[in-house]
């Protein structure tokens, strides 16, 4: 059975011409694996993330016909029961650090704070959680770390704390909204990495949300791409550059190249999709 | 051009710049490549006057940088920034935006030179006087260029102007910056992290690492993967396999 079975998903938001539809009616199933979402500013694919979250507020409208996460419909659940599944069996890892940890908080404290809320453990187990988890998303000195304030740390152990705040559960699912958007190339790698081995030793599944598409292509299993809110095509790994669908062909067109010789870049053409 | 030697910048204790020499020609278009915290873009910040000490020497147009007045150093150099939606006033329409260097320099003609401007960075006329808000990021990014264009500075200086911008967008961009830097024989310096835009848009670039620069070579280097330094191959090699 697949972890995340979502069918003819919509999101709608009310506007001053009507309602619009953000994200019109999405279908796609996650198993144990590495699912890219891929799309430019304003396709949706945040909202498909959030809202398999049940992170849409009002007036933002999510329907669907199906979005069932390991067999529990998510639909009817109450916003109690959706609190104790987030941030135990599912988790989001958002796009900067800087704005995702709360300032004022150490470090450690913050980690420890998920497992206050949904465990049962007592203190000085939280305590070791919270460095294994640390320990395990590579940083170093995690009891040093631990005391730091967000502020004390460069962007990618930010992101790293991240990371390390919503493994601690061991969740089933983690949507990744450009999880590595605002950090350095080499800093990247280390990311997707502690992502990867999270994926294959832990069996979870992932959602990997990006606009960078050689990045999802070369490290997801499988990719969406969206455009204007559906999805327009699916890829498997490392066919990106057999895409079929004009809108995939174009942006992959788009991208400059290491070994440019083109002396202008095709430009995606809007009015023929 | 530009000529930056031994230029060494400390921000209190910690130096962040060590000993930094480069050359760019005229009509070149150069690249600083590196890492967050290799000193790229302090770089730009001492040749755009932001910064109010250095050591060394920096010659813009055969004149050392700090010696004149402000007013003529913004004639020579103009910047563009990363972010376009932080770069732009948000209160202020696009025509003030625009207005506003031709102003400060008490040119004539302003209402030809700003229409003449949005025609060449290919923005519609009609967005002449909406705010920043109603602009998607690419037209933002126009609006960045085409101010920085506005005093005609023979000199550009762009940080990561197209690293905030969606990939179908970022082509428009660099398009755009190569159309305008052949009609009017532009100098480019452009700080980046991202080695295939450097392919398409410059000439040269030196890589640099923890403020000192590491190598500096054309970009035939670069598109063949052929560095001389461990670090530039290791650059490279990142960038191919992501």
């Amino acid at each position: 059975m697949s972890l995340l079975s979502v069918e003819n998903l919509r999101v709608t938001f009310p506007s001053d011409q009507g309602p619009v539809e953000v994200v019109r009616g999405l279908s796609f199933e996650l198993g144990r694996e590495r699912l890219g979402i891929v799309g430019e500013s304003g396709s949706g694919k945040s909202m498909t993330g959030r809202a398999v979250m049940g992170l849409i507020a009002s007036p933002g409208q999510v329907t669907a016909d199906k979005l069932a996460f390991d067999g529990t419909d998510l639909r009817d659940m109450s916003e109690s029961a959706l609190r104790k599944l987030r941030g135990a069996r599912m988790s989001m890892i958002l796009q900067d650090p800087k704005f995702s940890l709360n300032p004022v908080i150490r470090i450690g404290a913050q980690i420890e704070e998920a497992m206050a809320v949904h465990g049962a453990l007592t203190r000085s187990q939280r305590c070791a959680r919270m460095l294994d988890a640390l320990d395990a998303v590579r940083i170093d000195d995690p009891a040093r770390v631990a005391r730091l304030y967000p502020h004390e740390v460069s962007g990618g152990m930010g992101q790293r704390v991240m990371i390390a705040m919503m493994v601690v559960m061991e969740p089933a699912l983690m949507i990744a909204d450009e999880p590595t958007s605002a950090l350095d190339v080499s800093v990247r790698g280390q990311v997707l990495d502690i992502l990867d081995d999270l994926v294959k030793r832990r069996g979870m599944g992932l959602m990997l949300i990006s606009h960078d598409l050689n990045m999802v292509a070369r490290w997801c299993d499988r990719i969406l791409v969206m455009y204007q809110g559906a999805i327009v095509e699916e890829i498997a790994a490392g066919q990106l550059y057999a895409a079929t669908h004009p809108y995939t062909r174009g942006l992959v067109a788009s991208l400059p190249r290491i070994d440019e010789s083109r002396d202008r870049l095709p430009v995606l053409d809007r009015t023929a999709l | 051009m530009i000529s930056v030697r031994n230029l060494t910048v400390s921000f209190g204790t910690t130096q962040v710049l060590h000993d930094v020499s480069l050359d760019v020609a005229k009509g070149e278009s150069f690249a600083l490549v590196g890492e967050s915290g290799s000193g790229k873009s302090t770089i730009l910040k001492a040749l755009g006057g932001q910064l109010t000490s250095w050591g060394g020497e920096l010659d813009i147009i055969d004149a050392p940088q700090g010696a004149g007045s402000k007013l003529a150093l913004a004639r020579k150099v103009q910047m563009v920034f990363q972010d376009p939606y932080g770069s732009l006033h948000p209160r202020r329409t696009i025509d003030d935006t625009l207005n506003e260097p031709l102003i400060i320099h008490g040119e004539q003609g302003r209402d030809k030179r700003v229409l003449d401007m949005l025609d060449a960075v290919g923005l519609s006329r009609r967005f002449r006087f909406r705010l920043p808000h109603q602009l998607s990021g690419g037209q933002r990014q126009r609006v960045a260029i085409a101010r920085a264009l506005m005093l005609d500075p023979p000199v550009l200086l762009l940080d990561e102007p197209t690293s905030a911008l969606d990939v179908s967008v970022q082509a428009e961009i660099l398009n755009l910056l190569k159309s305008l830097r052949e009609e009017k024989g532009l100098t480019f310096l452009l700080v980046t992290h991202d080695l295939p835009v450097v392919s398409f848009l410059c000439d040269r670039l030196a890589i640099l690492r923890a403020g000192r620069i590491e190598e500096t070579t054309d970009v035939a280097t670069l598109r063949a993967g052929q560095f001389s330094s461990a670090y530039g191959q290791e650059l490279y090699q990142r960038s191919v396999d992501g």
